[in-house]
């Protein structure tokens, strides 16, 4: 017993590090979006924000909301990234079952082009796809950013497969037996018995989208229109620099994903609560 | 395979059938686009904007800004270009000029300057003339709406503590290195200079400023990079304030910031780079010390003085519908339309009742009379370095560390010998110019 | 699983059906860019003119530069370090929060906020951090007493330490891969384990990793691909720098398309990416042959 509570601390006390590693950066992003700009360079290093708890304390973020229109590319890039990671988590079970528990002519060859999208860099294939979206009439609208994503996922239909494999035929056998349809033990046998990877795709979904940088730059170009990351691009300009205010409103384009998050991560936890029950 | 790829291509085209919204202005009225890629200038581009069609209520102007990240604006100009579907009015890269002129997609502007037959009162001829040798072109096909020039950034309070004169255009390299030494200072006695006399590395708005200030050439007559003595000369001085003279630091060394932070944190007494850093400067330094602004000292084989700057100007598409419209919004757009206040701070507008008026020099805020200089660039000589593919030899941007400025702090980081870089430059510059001067 | 078949428990167009959007996904906004790059790969573009075909030009010229091989090293090398390095720690990481312990929902946020904060601002982070003399770990050794290397100036060290940062970066993505694969191995399995008397170590080897295969293939599979999106790190930290030392071919990929705008040239580094990709995933299929079956 003493030796298991001993080791239940050398496990809490490497969570912390863990966790103090992860998020130190984070902090003095923080810690920077309370500082003005001649501190965050100024000798020797200043950890502590100089405004904070002062007047003024909110400066930066007053200017990157207003100034800035932070709001709207928020609006903008949560618009965007729900949408397309809402079709991820639709689309990839319907195709994942489909190919982990049924064959059908052309299954290998489909199946193996899409593991090859899955390992190209958006670089490679992003001015022909510039092209694809201009002939489409897609510029200065979401969908090049929604629709691709929405149709297709690669990483989480390849995800949806290994999890599907995984769960134990006995239910598979079970609901066939019952003369379930296919779309049946689709949505109501498979489908739920993988809640935690639906919420991990929707998490991955929406980040990646989030943080799409390229894609944004050359697909919207009106303000109205502009996303987080077009946003972050603003402080760092050819002519001014501003780290203040990059890294205030890097923190604010952090928030949104930490809710999504923590909305998600609820759903993993509840899936291994209840799996607990039911064991 | 075949069958599927027909497969998608038909529906590629219903899609693409589906998404096409036709949208033509009504009659009568003119919708200019006009694209730019400064998004610190959103405001004052839609002040100029409604004043002039205040004015001109039969025209719209539509101002799209893409960001220079990513390549995003060279990207979709380039695509626009080839698509024959050019914007209006666009502003372009010096960098991009020869290239664009060589293909016809630089409208040949002569005309539209003949009927003009106030233009040269009120612009500076000799922008437009410099913008025809960076295109090498025998037309005027871009209308400069600012010069941007490399000056020497100084530290007043650091040059009063050591008790030295200011730096001044009649100093030698001699008197340059006189100063910075003694402006290297080990404030708290920790055996680390806290204090380097100037800081620079291989960025082209500051090494190439230094071979331009010797008057040096590093492209010959046919096209190939060939540094001629006065460049070597200029390149060895530079090099050796890090290596010989020990006055600026490596520039390894002070990555944890940014290189326009080194001189707004008290770093570095003396700087060299583009006149924007003015306006980058006051918001950075503030009050913390005053600070200065002159020109880079000629270099001892100088015969005369060259001023390394470049023209940032707007071209109208050669397939405009409107010439005579956008020509003149392109002009009230340059500088007909604008407040001493709109341009940025350490640019030189080219047009001169912005240039003359008393409010070009900004008393209020720093570095307060010095400003005069940018007046005084009006009349300079000026020489840039641009050829096609500038920014692939120079290291530009995502290449900051290739090219020439790679090679160049290959040699201040001691990762290698002056002789060695320059070698490898000049095979690796050399093999990028012939392909694109063949 | 062939047997299953004759149940005929679906029609024919039912898988089809459920691969519909999939296919169109794949068809119309995957496969025809990727075929243009391919084509594109054979031409001399510099996105303003009409590209013009050169046949193996781009090829023979990738080939005969040396630098080629020092960015294909350096992808190579960070690949390797990445995937190892990324699904080591994901694995400790999952065992570690895996655990019972008031708070966990923290410290797995904790750890997953790296992922989830944007790549150039993590770049500055690090840059600010590991930046020599002014920097912040720089200053924190230097107070014991410790002269810090150029982490990201010396090319020797430069290419692992922007590994190091894609690795910290990427993590607890891995973590919560792993966490779901652990999470969803039945607790009965780990229960009789416990009974049967095996140890902590042994129910780790014998079951819980064994129990992870198809997981564990999954992240390796998905590290290889992340492996290779490291542009906006690189760009933040070291451009490629110095001389070259963490230049890698999605880097070069970009800097030839929009910085030099070689179009044609930059799909042909873009195609010996692919193959590197497309061997690296044959052998991963290969593997999994052996491997990760699942359990039936």
């Amino acid at each position: 017993m003493v030796k298991k509570k001993s080791s239940k601390w050398i496990i809490l006390v490497l969570i912390i590090l863990a966790a103090f590693i992860s998020i130190f950066p984070f902090l003095w992003m923080v810690s920077t979006s309370f500082m003005s700009e001649d501190v965050i360079f100024s000798l020797p290093i200043q950890l502590w924000p100089n405004k904070l708890f002062k007047a003024g304390m909110w400066e930066n973020y007053k200017t990157v909301i207003s100034k800035y229109s932070f709001g709207l590319y928020t609006w903008n890039s949560f618009l965007i990234s729900f949408l397309a990671a809402l079709g991820q988590i639709v689309v990839c079970p319907m195709a994942s079952f489909a190919f982990a528990k049924m064959r059908f002519p052309g299954r290998r060859w489909i199946y193996a082009l899409l593991l090859m999208t899955l390992m190209i860099p958006v670089q490679v294939i992003i001015i022909p796809e510039y092209y694809l979206m201009m002939k489409l009439g897609w510029i200065n609208t979401f969908l090049p950013l929604i629709i691709p994503s929405f149709l297709s996922g690669a990483l989480g239909t390849f995800m949806f497969i290994s999890v599907f494999e995984a769960i134990p035929s006995a239910m598979f056998d079970a609901a066939v037996i019952d003369g379930a349809s296919a779309y049946k033990i689709l949505w109501r046998v498979y489908f739920p018995q993988a809640t935690a990877s639906v919420a991990t795709l929707f998490i991955i979904g929406f980040m990646n989208n989030w943080n799409d940088l390229l894609r944004p730059l050359l697909y919207l170009n009106k303000a109205k229109l502009y996303t987080v990351t077009i946003g972050l691009t603003r402080f760092q300009t050819e002519y001014t620099s501003s780290w203040a205010l990059l890294l205030t409103a890097s923190v604010l384009s952090v928030l949104p994903l930490i809710i999504v998050y923590i909305f998600c991560q609820r759903y993993i936890i509840e899936n291994q609560m209840s799996a607990g029950v039911k064991g | 395979m075949k069958k599927l790829l027909t497969i998608a291509l038909v529906a590629l085209i219903a899609v693409s059938a589906f998404a096409q919204g036709a949208s033509e202005a009504s009659k009568g009225q003119v919708t200019l686009e006009w694209w730019t890629w400064d998004a610190t200038m959103a405001d004052t581009n839609n002040a100029i904007i409604a004043a002039y069609e205040a004015t001109h209520p039969n025209v719209k102007i539509n101002n799209t800004i893409i960001p220079t990240d990513g390549g995003a604006y060279a990207t979709q100009l380039a695509i626009m270009a080839q698509q024959k579907n050019l914007p209006d009015v666009f502003t372009i890269s010096s960098g991009n000029l020869e290239d664009w002129a060589e293909i016809g997609y630089l409208r040949n502007l002569d005309e539209l300057i003949a009927k003009d037959k106030t233009i040269f009162d009120q612009f500076y001829k000799g922008m437009f003339d410099a913008v025809k040798d960076v295109a090498k072109t025998d037309y005027y096909c871009a209308i400069p709406f600012a010069y941007v020039s490399c000056d020497l950034f100084y530290n007043k309070d650091m040059f009063d503590a050591a008790g030295i004169a200011y730096p001044n255009e009649n100093w030698t390299w001699d008197d340059f290195v006189k100063a910075a030494k003694a402006l290297t200072i080990d404030k708290n006695g920790d055996g680390e200079i806290d204090q380097w006399g100037y800081y620079g590395y291989g960025r082209y708005a500051e090494a190439q400023a230094w071979v331009i200030a010797n008057n040096g050439t590093l492209i010959n007559d046919k096209m190939r990079f060939e540094p001629d003595k006065n460049a070597l000369e200029a390149l060895h001085f530079f090099t050796d304030l890090v290596l010989k003279d020990k006055v600026a630091p490596m520039p390894k060394d002070m990555t944890a910031m940014k290189y326009n932070n080194i001189f707004p944190n008290g770093l570095c007494a003396m700087f060299v780079d583009g006149g924007w850093q003015v306006n980058d400067f006051r918001s950075k330094i503030g009050d913390k010390f005053r600070w200065g602004v002159t020109r880079i000292p000629n270099g001892p084989s100088a015969k005369e003085t060259w001023t390394f700057g470049w023209p940032d100007s707007y071209v109208l598409s050669p397939t405009t519908a409107h010439p005579d419209e956008a020509w003149d919004f392109v002009k009230f757009a340059a500088g007909g339309g604008l407040s001493a206040d709109q341009v940025m701070g350490g640019k030189l507008s080219a047009y001169k009742a912005i240039v003359e008026s008393p409010e070009f020099i900004d008393m209020t805020q720093q570095p307060y009379g010095d400003m005069e200089l940018f007046r005084e660039h009006a009349n300079d000589k000026f020489m840039t370095t641009y050829t096609k593919s500038w920014s692939e030899w120079t290291g530009y941007g995502a290449a900051e560390n290739m090219g020439f400025a790679g090679a160049v702090d290959s040699i201040l980081n001691g990762e290698d010998s002056f002789d060695g870089a320059m070698k490898k430059a000049t095979d690796g510059i050399n093999k990028i110019l012939s392909r694109v001067y063949p | 699983m062939a047997e299953k078949q004759k149940f005929k428990w679906h029609s024919w167009a039912t898988p089809y059906i459920l691969i519909f959007p999939t296919l169109i996904g794949l068809f119309v906004f995957r496969l025809i860019p990727i075929v243009s790059s391919f084509v594109l790969s054979f031409s001399n573009w510099n996105l303003i003119k009409d590209p013009v075909f050169n046949g193996l030009e781009n090829y023979k010229e990738l080939f005969s530069d040396p630098d080629f091989w020092v960015i294909l090293g350096n992808t190579l090398k960070i690949t390797v370090g990445y995937v190892v390095g990324g699904m080591v720690f994901g694995l400790l990481l999952a065992l570690l929060v895996n655990n019972k312990i008031r708070g966990m929902n923290f410290f797995r946020a904790a750890i997953y906020m790296p992922v989830i904060t944007s790549s150039v601002a993590v770049g500055i982070v690090w840059l600010r951090i590991l930046g020599p003399k002014y920097g912040i770990l720089d200053y924190l050794l230097k107070m014991v007493g410790i002269t810090a290397p150029y982490w990201l100036q010396d090319p020797k060290i430069a290419l692992w330490t922007v590994t190091f940062v894609q690795v910290w970066k990427m993590s607890g993505y891995y973590m919560i891969l792993f966490l779901a694969g652990l999470q969803s191995i039945s607790t009965d399995v780990i229960e009789a384990s416990v009974v049967d008397g095996a140890s902590p170590r042994q129910r780790l080897f014998r079951v819980i990793i064994p129990m992870l295969s198809p997981t564990t293939f999954f992240v390796f599979t998905v590290a290889i691909m992340d492996a290779f999106k490291n542009f906006e790190l690189i760009y933040a930290m070291t451009k490629g720098g110095p001389q070259n030392a963490t230049n890698t071919l999605v880097y070069s990929v970009y800097v030839n398309a929009f910085s030099y705008f070689r179009v044609g040239y930059a799909e042909t580094i873009a195609w010996v990416l692919m193959a590197v990709v497309g061997s690296l995933t044959l052998v991963n299929f290969y593997v999994k042959k052996y491997w990760a079956q699942p359990l039936e």
